[in-house]
């Protein structure tokens, strides 16, 4: 089984780098925006589906990113690590700031505070005028090089295989940490904050590790953009750019890497590629309406969290236990290592989990 | 201090009418339970109204009142359909479909009306300045903040004095207990959903000359009334009174200070997030749903 | 267990991406045209938000040269490839993008906002695709490529400075719109006046800046113009910002401060300002009066089309740009790309337009004369009515 799961992601994964030769420029631009964009719903998801936390915020580390690297092309720095680490700095730095404001909240609470701190972000970016130009925005067009030494990513392909690398790396590094006893840490700190308290856990601090992680994802992700588009302004994180991520996220079903993944591709298709002849915000808000309706637990998503999740975006409803394994079945002990992952739908339960 | 007093008044004008939008919406939140993110479309259905019927005559400007009023009343009771099956499914998922009505709503209002920003035309008689203590003043504006000012009187009494606002000043303390008076709540959430929509609707047929009538008016007064739904307090028309005044004077007289204005475009959100971050952490007294 | 959900999320990821290719690879859109095939020109305006009449104002300028030539330009049957700009950089740079990677044009023309010239400039310099922009141009690092048939944004501001220096006893309040469009436009003013000796009443002599496109409330402001103690006002403002800060200006503390301005009054804004427009100063390179042979046939062709507008200074602009198009294409030959049409355009010498005979200066922008103009009761009707020549501007 396991075998098969490899053979199949790599299947896939040849099938994206393929893509690189076999499409027309502006169909690989799209896939570039979607990875893109997709890299941005993993950050959404991490905090929304497994930290609990969900957000309306993470455009703001992205505008971050995608600023600093707009400033140092602007500076002659052209080297695309250079900007993937500056930008994940970043992004983190934003986020450890902001972290006491957010990490506190619980629920739909969590959402206001995040759009709060994203409309701050946006509404900065179009005032710092000598940092991020003002609402026009930046716009430098010289070709980033990944590495000393590479060749310059100037097409299209090149700057797909750049971003699908990128993308590709660091998402296998969210998913290997969501298996790890850190991972499930977090899970148990979303199900019960108040038992994991109450054992001795620093639930805030572990919020905290996984708010500041999602800012370094977002950075990077506004890293490729800047990349990609030789562009930034405000625009690329307002409010329309965050409800559209959440519903990225909610469709793939908030759990799930892979699903926001999916959920982002299904988004920007929308609006960009299927939209063609305008009524963009027609289809996407069919598609929202028909996402709750349709899909209460998204593609992907863990039925079980997401009845906690539901719990917690609703403090004021019955405290009856949800249904699935009880709380206390999930919570690690410190140091122990645990076994559920964001592949397993039943944790703990599923004997191919166990390991 | 006499070069604020313009200023001053105008953010008067600004907060009466942002109240009467988000008492809708702090209704809806505390009596509901609902966070209606299409509550700006809601306005915006008053603003086109104004927009396409009001021509300078006082009967076209009633006439898109009504108008106004009776769509954006008829959405909200629209919308409370449309949540009946997500029935204890939380906040989240409510966010997500309103918002996804928003858009909806808002890609048919552009293709009915046009993407482009359009002049609105107040009653000729209010279309001129007026003497404020030695200061001209735009009439309309005047005459906004007086009927603005008894649109809130009127709410407050209803809120305070009604069987109807008896049942909702007991359903923001305590839902269940409502509940079990026997009370529909379907029936509480689309009354109230339908009149947080007509006063959403009449805001915006009264108050398009001031926010304007276009694509971008329902994010704007969306954002700008979850501002004050918080600010205020989440579900309590008196703080939403304050904070809406407040909001008001923070974009005029922000924005008339050249030592503030570097700040007040920060302030609203910032605020914002302070205010929920310390409820969260309970340094304020907890509200209600937060 | 896991197998079906593995399977399912991987189905939907390749059908998905499959669906996202939609077309096979389809490269050399843009190659050398043979002699009289379709060509593809992208237009970029605002069509939607605050200078939604200032694009159509150009795209109808343009169509219309269309329509007077058999939709052909220099012999060649031309497909418009339209995008909106929206209300600045942020949607007109998607739009451009789109407009060169997927429909392949060869040239492109139009752009309402300074800011999104800017913003578009080094995206078309990349794919070497030429601009005919025929609105708002900021002064540009590299000009390779880039033409307006318009002015420089600077211009307007530059040729009335004198004027107001001369009619103003006292200080001028100067206030616009924040971005690069509005910096331009106010800064050709400012710059200008400061050079003549002109005094600001700004505070620090530093031009206020008003929120763009959110601000459409201007009273706060107009009280801070109050208290500087200025004798007249100078701002540049278009579209929907035009009209609110027109109507407000007339019922706010400064209503009787004169007002000087850019395009405040220009086009279908007029009408809606109503009678708060009266009195209001504007500079301008065209009218609809002039006397000369190309204006005759386009004001002819213009009240056929649109027997409600009055032609305007950004429909001209947007129909020179087309004629400018149609001279350089011919004179591509046989080999029009992107590089020919641009080599052509260098090489035009004198244009004839309805505001008269004129040429690319050193900025790839118009030298040529402007007037002023007062709001005044025409009839029945309000109209923008000649007064005096300004100064000829451009280099």
């Amino acid at each position: 089984m396991r075998f098969l799961r490899y053979l199949l992601t790599l299947a896939v994964l040849a099938l994206l780098v393929s893509f690189a030769w076999t499409l027309d420029r502006y169909a690989t631009g799209m896939l570039t925006r979607i990875l893109i964009i997709g890299l941005l719903a993993v950050s959404v998801a991490l905090l929304t589906g497994v930290a609990g936390l969900p957000t309306l915020g993470q455009t703001a580390p992205f505008l971050v990113g995608a600023y600093t690297t707009a400033n140092l092309i602007e500076h002659g720095h052209t080297i695309g690590v250079v900007h993937l680490l500056a930008a994940a700095g970043m992004g983190a730095a934003f986020a450890l700031i902001t972290a006491p404001l957010v990490v506190y909240a619980r629920g739909v609470v969590v959402l206001m505070i995040t759009l709060a701190l994203g409309e701050l972000t946006s509404t900065l970016a179009g005032r710092w005028k000598s940092v991020t130009h003002g609402t026009d925005g930046i716009s430098v067009f010289t070709s980033v090089t990944p590495l000393p030494g590479l060749a310059d990513l100037d097409t299209e392909s090149s700057r797909y295989i750049y971003t699908l690398a990128v993308v590709g790396v660091l998402v296998g590094v969210v998913l290997l940490v969501l298996r790890s006893p850190a991972g499930a840490l977090l899970r148990a700190t979303r199900d019960d904050a108040r038992r994991m308290r109450a054992s001795g856990h620093p639930v805030a601090g572990y919020l905290t590790v996984a708010y500041v992680a999602a800012g370094a994802l977002a950075g990077v992700a506004g890293a490729l953009l800047f990349t990609e588009q030789s562009y930034v302004s405000p625009g690329d994180g307002g409010f329309d750019v965050a409800a559209l991520i959440l519903l990225a996220v909610v469709i793939g079903g908030a759990t799930s890497m892979v699903g926001a993944l999916i959920g982002a591709g299904l988004v920007v298709a929308t609006r960009d590629w299927v939209a063609e002849a305008g009524h963009a915000p027609l289809l996407l808000g069919l598609l929202f309406i028909a996402c709750v309706y349709l899909l209460p637990n998204g593609l992907l998503g863990d039925h079980a969290a997401l009845s906690y999740l539901n719990r917690l975006v609703r403090p004021r409803s019955r405290p009856a236990p949800p249904s699935g394994p009880p709380p206390a079945a999930r919570i690690p002990a410190p140091r122990a290592p645990a076994a559920a992952d964001e592949t397993v739908s039943e944790p703990v339960s599923e004997p191919g989990a166990a390991r | 201090m006499d070069a604020y007093l313009i200023p001053a008044v105008d953010g008067v004008a600004y907060g009466l009418l942002l109240f009467v939008v988000a008492a809708g919406l702090t209704l809806a939140f505390g009596v509901g339970d609902v966070l209606n993110l299409a509550h700006g479309t809601l306005f915006a259905f008053g603003a086109y109204a104004a927009a396409k019927i009001s021509d300078g005559s006082w009967g076209s400007l009633a006439l898109a009142v009504l108008v106004g009023t009776a769509a954006a009343g008829l959405g909200g009771a629209l919308l409370s359909l449309l949540l009946t099956p997500l029935a204890g499914r939380g906040h989240l998922a409510q966010a997500l479909l309103t918002f996804g009505v928003a858009l909806v709503a808002g890609d048919r209002l552009t293709a009915m009306f046009g993407k482009d920003e359009l002049a609105l035309t107040v009653p000729k008689s209010l279309d001129r300045p007026v003497d404020l203590a030695g200061h001209s003043y735009p009439g309309y504006r005047l005459a906004l903040i007086i009927v603005a000012a008894l649109i809130a009187a009127a709410l407050f009494v209803v809120v305070s004095r009604s069987r109807a606002g008896h049942f909702v000043r007991a359903t923001v303390d305590d839902r269940e207990m409502v509940a079990m008076l026997g009370v529909s709540p379907f029936t509480v959430r689309t009354s109230v959903l339908a009149g947080a929509g007509a006063l959403a609707g009449l805001a915006g047929a009264l108050g398009a000359p001031i926010i304007g009538a276009g694509p971008r008016t329902a994010d704007l007064v969306l954002m700008l009334s979850l501002v004050v739904v918080v600010l205020g307090g989440m579900g309590s028309i008196a703080g939403a009174l304050v904070a809406a005044i407040a909001v008001g004077e923070i974009q005029t007289i922000g924005v008339a200070n050249p030592d503030l204005s570097t700040i007040a475009p920060f302030v609203l959100f910032g605020a914002m997030a302070l205010a929920l971050a310390a409820r969260a952490r309970g340094l304020l007294p907890s509200g209600r749903s937060a | 267990m896991f197998l079906p959900r593995r399977l399912v999320s991987i189905a939907l990821a390749t059908g998905l991406v499959l669906a996202g290719a939609g077309c096979a690879k389809d490269d050399d859109k843009s190659g050398s045209a043979g002699a009289a095939s379709t060509l593809k020109i992208g237009f970029l305006g605002s069509l939607s938000g605050t200078y939604q009449a200032v694009g159509t104002d150009l795209k109808n300028g343009f169509e219309l040269y269309l329509k007077m030539h058999d939709g052909k330009l220099g012999g060649h049957p031309i497909d418009l490839k339209i995008g909106d700009e929206g209300d600045g950089a942020q949607t007109a740079v998607p739009a451009a993008t789109k407009l060169v990677k997927e429909e392949g044009v060869i040239a492109m023309t139009g752009i309402v906002g300074g800011g999104s010239v800017a913003a578009v400039a080094p995206l078309l310099a990349q794919a070497k695709i030429p601009l005919i922009g025929s609105n708002g141009r900021p002064e540009l690092k590299d000009l390779n490529g880039v033409w307006t048939t318009s002015f420089m944004s600077s211009d307007p501001g530059q040729s009335i400075a004198q004027y107001i220096k001369d009619k103003v006893n006292g200080p001028v309040f100067a206030i616009g719109p924040d971005y690069q469009g509005g910096y331009d436009e106010v800064g050709g003013f400012t710059t200008e006046f400061a050079k003549i000796g002109g005094q600001l009443a700004n505070p620090g002599g530093k031009t206020l800046w008003t929120p763009f496109p959110q601000t459409t409330n201007f009273l706060p402001f107009f009280s801070q113009i109050k208290s500087s103690g200025a004798k007249a006002v100078y701002t540049f403002y278009a579209g929907k910002a035009a009209i609110d800060f027109v109507k407000q200006y007339k019922q706010s503390d400064i209503k009787d401060l004169p007002l000087y301005g850019a395009f405040l009054t220009e086009g279908s804004v007029l009408q809606a300002e109503g009678d708060a427009a009266k009195d209001v100063f504007t500079t301008c390179n065209y009218s609809p009066d002039l006397d000369n042979e190309e204006n005759r046939k386009f004001v002819a062709a213009w009240r056929q089309q649109f027997p409600d507008a009055t032609p305007t200074t950004y429909a001209v602009a947007s129909y020179d740009a087309a004629a400018v198009l149609d001279r350089a294409i011919a004179a591509a030959g046989s080999n029009v790309t992107a590089e020919t049409i641009n080599e052509q355009v260098a090489k035009l010498g004198q244009i004839s337009s309805p505001r008269g005979q004129w040429q690319f200066g050193k900025n790839h922008a118009p030298v040529q004369k402007w007037y002023l103009r007062q709001v005044r009761a025409d009839g029945r009707a309000l109209a923008n009515t000649l007064v005096q020549d300004l100064a000829t501007v451009g280099q």
